[in-house]
């Protein structure tokens, strides 16, 4: 008998923004223990929520790049659990009415294009942290990730094999980072996923045993969970190995095998009501089109435009396009010097070689894409040799607030002009090594590198190269 | 409501309730779902969800983050912290 596999995906994505969702603590990754918590995000009595405008700001956009209508009423609900990871003993959450509902995403399979709808996004509070291995009786609670704001995506069982789950969860990554709602980083658990999972006879329409991996964060492990999990659940189906059970498993990577965790709660279990102190959340026009107007251009929109309009190859307008960062430095710069393929040159070759070098990400660029705009206008009109205007560059990296132009100058790294000058340093090198000169008369001509190098770098390499190869010539020939 | 269901509740809310409180709480409930028994009876299909009594929307705050609180300060009520951590009654095996 062919089966076939029905997935749904809940993909936790934590939110770029400074402060926590309720309370003004820093939410920033990797302080030390309990270093960011208030009495609000700790569950002190008598604390109240208040809401950060940028995590619904952050929450309509997800909804919007992902093809959803925005409830302009949203409301936050209590789901009440007993864990010490939350010190209220509820997450707040959004049960009733989440900020998001009804949309879609359209992933590439080897049979065409795919939607795969969403049924809600909705923001809520993250968990703390528990450590279990500092003393053997004692479980330790760090509380700073607690009240740290997320997004829930919750898809529809749209899916069907590993490889659409992945097609959908790297379409989701691409498309949050370029609206800058989360950096997405799976090394850091700021995008997490739990895995619903059921297998029926191909063609069935009833649903199978459906069970639920919890929080995975990389893609590899993913795809090896959902392969483990059909095997298992075909096996169990056809040959009875085991009874099948609705219910929460964790994947094992190390043993590439999942484990039973308990019996999955039902939505009832968990008790949502409205939370009495938070107050509606009421999005009116002005709000939803100030968001609306802000979300970027979708990544494979840009790239088309760069190859069509901008005249970049393939090529470039791929790695560009790997980056919102990258693509808003590209505008900048070519808006302000109108060569896009110079643009494109310096972002590949020297740009990203720097980010690398200093073993940074492409997204945490912060170059003045307009100052490098300027600095290519320096280069291409010859006012700053190539060599210096990486020097320039550079500096630009450590110091946003650089004008290409004045460095350039305080720095002596404008090209001159002056002839007079080029020519007295021609002829001290030349006269300074006879024997060289000799050979290049004597047919040599390769000699003449060594001694225009010598002239350049007595210039600083302020110099134009034509206008020094044909001092130099002149010289040796006169 | 029966007793397997006040059972369930009990367990969630990590309650342990005498059984005089637990006939209480069973007589509590029954008065209560025939009160929701009544109100069922109406026709609310073309009814708006209500969201709160008040025609009122929340206030929000602007994301900056400070932290006016000490962690120290905080810990000083607890009844075991230790290394910058709250410390609870190991939660797994
Ligand atoms: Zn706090």
């Amino acid at each position: 008998m062919k089966y076939e596999v029905v997935i749904g995906l809940e993909v936790h994505v934590e939110l770029s923004t400074k402060s926590k969702i309720f309370c003004s603590c820093s939410a920033e990754f990797g302080a030390g223990p309990n270093e960011h918590v208030c009495p609000a995000c700790c569950g002190m009595p008598g604390m109240l929520p208040v809401v950060n405008k940028r995590v619904v700001d952050l929450g309509m956009t997800a909804g919007m790049m992902l093809n959803c209508h925005i409830n302009r009423t949203t409301t936050f609900d209590k789901k009440s659990y007993y864990y010490p990871d939350l010190p209220c003993a509820y997450q707040t959450t959004q049960w009733f009415a989440p900020v998001a509902v009804n949309g879609y995403v359209e992933i590439d399979t080897p049979s065409g294009k795919k939607k795969v709808r969403i049924k809600q996004i909705h923001m809520e509070e993250d968990a703390g942290k528990l450590v279990h291995d500092i003393a053997p009786d004692t479980t330790h609670v760090d509380f700073n990730r607690t009240s740290v704001p997320l997004i829930e995506i919750v898809s529809q069982p749209d899916l069907s094999s590993a490889d659409e789950v992945i097609a959908y969860l790297e379409r989701l990554h691409s498309l949050l980072r370029f609206a800058r709602v989360s950096d997405c980083r799976w090394e850091q658990g700021s995008m997490r996923c739990d895995v619903n999972l059921s297998v029926r006879p191909e063609g069935s329409t009833k649903l199978g045993v459906r069970t639920e991996i919890k929080n995975m964060n990389s893609l590899t492990a993913i795809a090896r969970a959902i392969e483990y999990e059909t095997a298992r659940h075909i096996d169990a189906i056809e040959n009875g190995t085991e009874v099948l059970v609705q219910e929460t498993r964790r994947w094992d990577d190390a043993k590439g095998k999942s484990f039973s965790m308990r019996t999955k709660e039902t939505a009832g279990d968990y008790r949502y009501f409205p939370d009495p102190n938070i107050m509606p959340i009421v999005i009116d026009d002005a709000w939803f089109d100030e968001i609306n107007a802000s979300l970027p251009e979708f990544p494979e929109v840009k790239r088309e435009r760069y190859i069509t309009e901008l005249g970049l190859s393939e090529y470039d307008a791929d790695q560009i396009t790997s980056s919102r960062a990258l693509c808003d430095c590209f505008e900048d710069a070519y808006s302000v010097c109108g060569k896009a393929k110079d643009c494109a040159n310096w972002i590949i070759s020297e740009v990203m070689s720097i980010l690398n070098s200093k073993k940074m990400t492409f997204d945490m660029l912060t170059l003045d894409g307009k100052a490098l705009g300027a600095l290519i206008n320096l280069v291409c009109d010859g006012t700053v040799g190539r060599a210096n205007g990486k020097k320039v560059l550079l500096a630009m990296f450590d110091d946003a607030s650089i004008d290409p132009k004045k460095y350039a100058e305080e720095n002596g790294f404008i090209v001159s002009n002056d002839t007079s000058l080029v020519e007295s340093v021609v002829k001290k090198v030349c006269d300074s090594d006879p024997q060289t000169v000799a050979d290049i008369r004597g047919g040599r001509d390769k000699a003449i590198m060594a001694l225009f190098g010598r002239c350049m770098k007595e210039l600083r390499g302020n110099c134009d190269p034509q206008v020094l190869r044909k001092a130099l010539m002149d010289y040796i020939n006169g | 409501m029966d007793y397997k269901e006040l059972r369930l509740l009990e367990m969630l809310n990590q309650l342990s309730l005498s059984d005089a409180q637990k006939s209480e709480m069973l007589e509590f409930f029954e008065k209560r779902e025939s009160d929701l028994a009544i109100l069922n009876e109406l026709d609310t299909e073309s009814v708006e969800r209500m969201v709160h009594v008040m025609p009122i929307s929340t206030v929000v705050r602007e994301d900056i983050a400070s932290q006016p609180f000490d962690r120290d300060e905080l810990q000083r009520g607890a009844p075991n912290a230790e290394l910058g951590y709250w410390c609870v009654p190991r939660v797994v095996d």
